[in-house]
């Protein structure tokens, strides 16, 4: 048993549990915040100081395993402002960015928001996104979870997360149509569209089976 | 880190690579197959089964698991719930994943109100933790009809080829819908789609997004749904029972708001279930790779409303669930891992299976080795095999998994493993329910006006899902039933009753089952057998 002090109560835990495990285990019915249990989803965020230490740290809470004095809390959610668009009326959501996240350019590169649990370094993609150039940023953010603890840091209310996304968003809607999908639609809109795909609905279960094989093997072999 | 008592095999995993390299396993023969999954598939576990004894698929062979919660009373009482509704709608979307999001969106942009109930927050779901990819045939080499080739083969031909037919031919137009709302699908140098390569595919058909392929799609969903007042969202709101009319027909659900503790009552002209699978049941004890909502809700209230299921005998456990450290027990592995050629070794530092035969098959190959005495142990008594990622980097140069695998590396570094120099210990997690409702390729369920997509919905992958066709099946059926369920606008729903509910008890109780499970389960209770 190890002693920690779970949301401000001082509490006698097994080793080796998450901190929500712990949770659990001291009878915190917790299912706010509570997401993929993979450390994928960012729905359960938490601060912490460990034994000894002055800085506090952040993490997720189903990957974080407590340790003996470490003072844990819960943070699942920031308020954050998230702007409300329709991307795909947009002319040039790039160019509206401005518009619709202007607290971006208060951005002066204090790098509060370098918590990220994801180890993305926050305060570089705020600053590319800030400087225009959003190839860097949408590149950056694709590890994002959205857990949104950038934001709880941001000393001008900035939400990198939301930034980030809308970013990403906006870059890949420019991306030209790949020439491989493009080529692919063209061909099933076509007429002469596999004509013989359109028969396995009519085919007995043996010939259905010979069918699907020999399409699989022909591939494999050429 | 890894203990020392895991050096001496961690040693091996190194020595032994040079010379695995040249050992491929060769393909297993049908009938080798065959045997492997009766042995050791836990499928084929005859003692995790029982015969269903109510209902649509009376007589059917389903996991206990299912049946458990199938054949049991509600916590609601049906007799005193109010069912005065609280709120009216058009459709209803339970379910707050990738399918229910794609089925909402489609339903509003065809001119009908929706409400979004959902038992977490929005977008805390399966679609989250899909890292691979999804499948669609857009490669050069690659048509819809060898996509279809494939899922059939995969699913051992119990697949309803109407269900697939639709599904991989809607591939190519789901792409460019996705793409058209902002999903940033890796490209290649030329700007075509990159596609890749996965167990039991014929041509390469696997789009990604890096290794957080479904995190990627999930946050442009979730964003994207925020851009209409016609879609109302209502988070920590659980589906406890769907309602029906005097006909049957499904015309609205009874909501639990589980911040106030009550009950409330939607009506709706069509619902669309699509609150995922069943993982979190932990079918004969085995780890999961699913979120902390996957309880098999959709299941229990469809069945109660008459819908006919598929398959409910038929999961799917992913081959390479982490078996250590012990916090991350269940947690996935991406198969694009072994897509590209790391080797799978037991305690012996052998190659066992080909890694690229299909899921079953690589996890039965695995339960093999761990039961015949050559796997690996760890502390607290689990047992797996070891997946040589460090391989990787020898085959295609360094800083690959860095680069292709970002989420993968870090979420190791965190607890100081470098899967650059390391292997890691892996054993079958369960990763997906490949039955479920059974719909038609409207989405419809044998429920008027009651429609499933995602993975709650049944019959299109058979036996076995191949990688990536989740990710796909999501957004088809989400989309389709989406349509169809906007198309009802027009009906009107009728009086709510829970008249199936009240039948379904009496036929309970002339069975003389009088179970003490509650379901829905609503949230897994297996904390405590982990503490």
């Amino acid at each position: 048993m190890i002693t920690i002090e779970l949301e401000g109560r001082q509490i006698r835990v097994p080793e080796g549990l998450t901190v929500i495990e712990a949770l659990w285990d001291t009878g915190h019915d917790v299912k706010r915040g509570i997401g993929c249990l993979s450390g994928l989803c960012g729905a359960c965020t938490v601060a912490y100081l460990e034994a000894g230490a002055q800085r506090v740290k952040f993490g997720l809470g189903c990957q974080t395993v407590v340790a003996e004095g470490m003072n844990v809390i819960m943070l699942p959610y920031f308020p954050s402002r998230m702007a409300r668009y329709d991307l795909a009326a947009m002319d040039n959501p790039l160019g509206e960015l401005p518009e619709h996240y202007p607290e971006l350019y208060a951005c002066n590169d204090c790098k509060s928001c370098n918590v990220c649990p994801e180890w993305i370094h926050v305060a570089n993609f705020v600053k590319s996104a800030r400087d225009g150039e959003y190839a860097i940023t949408a590149d950056k953010v694709k590890d994002c979870h959205m857990c949104g603890l950038c934001a709880s840091r941001c000393p001008k209310s900035i939400a990198p997360q939301y930034v980030g996304l809308y970013i990403q968003r906006a870059c890949a809607r420019g991306e030209a149509m790949p020439a491989n999908l493009a080529k692919r639609l063209q061909e099933m809109a076509a007429p002469a569209y596999d004509t013989d795909f359109a028969g396995v609905m009519a085919m007995s279960d043996d010939e259905l089976k010979d069918y699907c094989r020999k399409l699989a093997c022909a591939i494999k072999e050429s | 880190m890894y203990p020392e008592l895991f050096f001496e095999q961690l040693d091996l995993v190194n020595a032994t690579r040079e010379q695995r390299k040249s050992v491929v396993p060769a393909p297993l023969a049908a009938r080798e197959k065959a045997a492997l999954l009766k042995t050791y598939h836990p499928d084929h576990k005859d003692a995790g089964f029982r015969d269903l004894r109510i209902g649509a698929n009376k007589g059917d062979r389903v996991t206990h698991e299912f049946a458990d919660l199938l054949e049991s009373f509600s916590s609601l009482d049906h007799a005193r719930v109010d069912l005065v509704p609280e709120i009216t709608t058009d459709v209803l979307v339970l379910g707050g994943g990738g399918a229910g999001v794609t089925a909402a969106l489609f339903a509003e942009s065809r001119g009908a109100r929706v409400l979004l109930a959902t038992k977490l927050r929005l977008g805390n779901s399966n679609t989250i933790m899909a890292l691979g990819g999804m499948q669609a045939a857009v490669a050069e080499q690659d048509s819809p009809a060898r996509h279809f080739a494939d899922t059939m083969i995969a699913g051992g031909f119990a697949g309803n080829r109407r269900l697939v037919k639709a599904m991989v031919e809607d591939g190519p137009a789901i792409v460019e819908w996705l793409l058209k709302i902002g999903v940033n699908f890796d490209r290649e140098k030329n700007g075509d789609l990159a596609t890749r390569m996965a167990g039991g595919l014929s041509a390469p058909r696997i789009l990604s997004i890096g290794d957080h392929t479904g995190l990627n799609m999930m946050k442009v969903l979730k964003d994207e749904l925020h851009k209409s007042d016609r879609i109302e969202l209502s988070e920590f709101t659980p589906a406890v029972e769907l309602t029906t009319n005097d006909a049957g027909a499904c015309n609205g659900a009874i909501l639990y708001d589980l911040g106030r503790r009550r009950y409330f009552t939607v009506r709706a002209r069509a619902v669309i279930l699509a609150t995922g699978g069943a993982g979190r049941l932990h079918n004969q004890g085995f780890p999961t790779s699913n979120n902390f909502g996957a309880t098999g809700d959709a299941i229990v209230l469809a069945y109660r409303a008459g819908a006919r299921m598929e398959g409910l005998d038929s999961f799917q456990y992913h081959p390479t669930g982490v078996m250590f450290p012990e916090h991350m027990v269940g947690v996935l592995v991406t198969e694009a891992i072994r897509g590209l050629g790391a080797h799978l070794v037991n305690a012996r530092g052998e190659r066992f299976v080909n890694e690229l035969e299909t899921r079953d098959v690589v996890s039965a190959a695995i339960i093999r080795e761990c039961t015949s005495g050559n796997g690996v142990g760890t502390p607290s008594g689990k047992v797996g095999v070891w997946l040589d990622i460090p391989v990787l980097e020898e085959l295609y140069g360094k800083g690959l998994l860095r680069k292709r695998f970002p989420a993968l590396f870090k979420k190791f570094m965190r607890v100081r493993i470098d899967i650059t120099k390391r292997a890691l210990l892996v054993y079958p997690t369960l990763h997906y329910q490949n039955g479920g409702v059974l719909i038609d390729e409207t989405g419809e369920s044998s429920v008027r006006n009651l429609f499933v997509a995602g993975e709650a919905a049944g019959g299109i992958h058979g036996r076995n899902r191949a990688m990536g066709n989740a990710l796909l099946d999501i957004f088809v059926f989400g989309r389709r039933s989406g349509i169809a369920a906007a198309g009802k606008i027009d009906q009107e729903p009728g009086r709510l009753t829970l008249n199936h509910v009240a039948n379904y008890y009496g036929r309970l109780k002339s069975l003389r089952i009088s179970s003490v499970a509650k379901s829905p389960t609503l949230f897994p209770e297996f904390i405590v057998d982990k503490i």
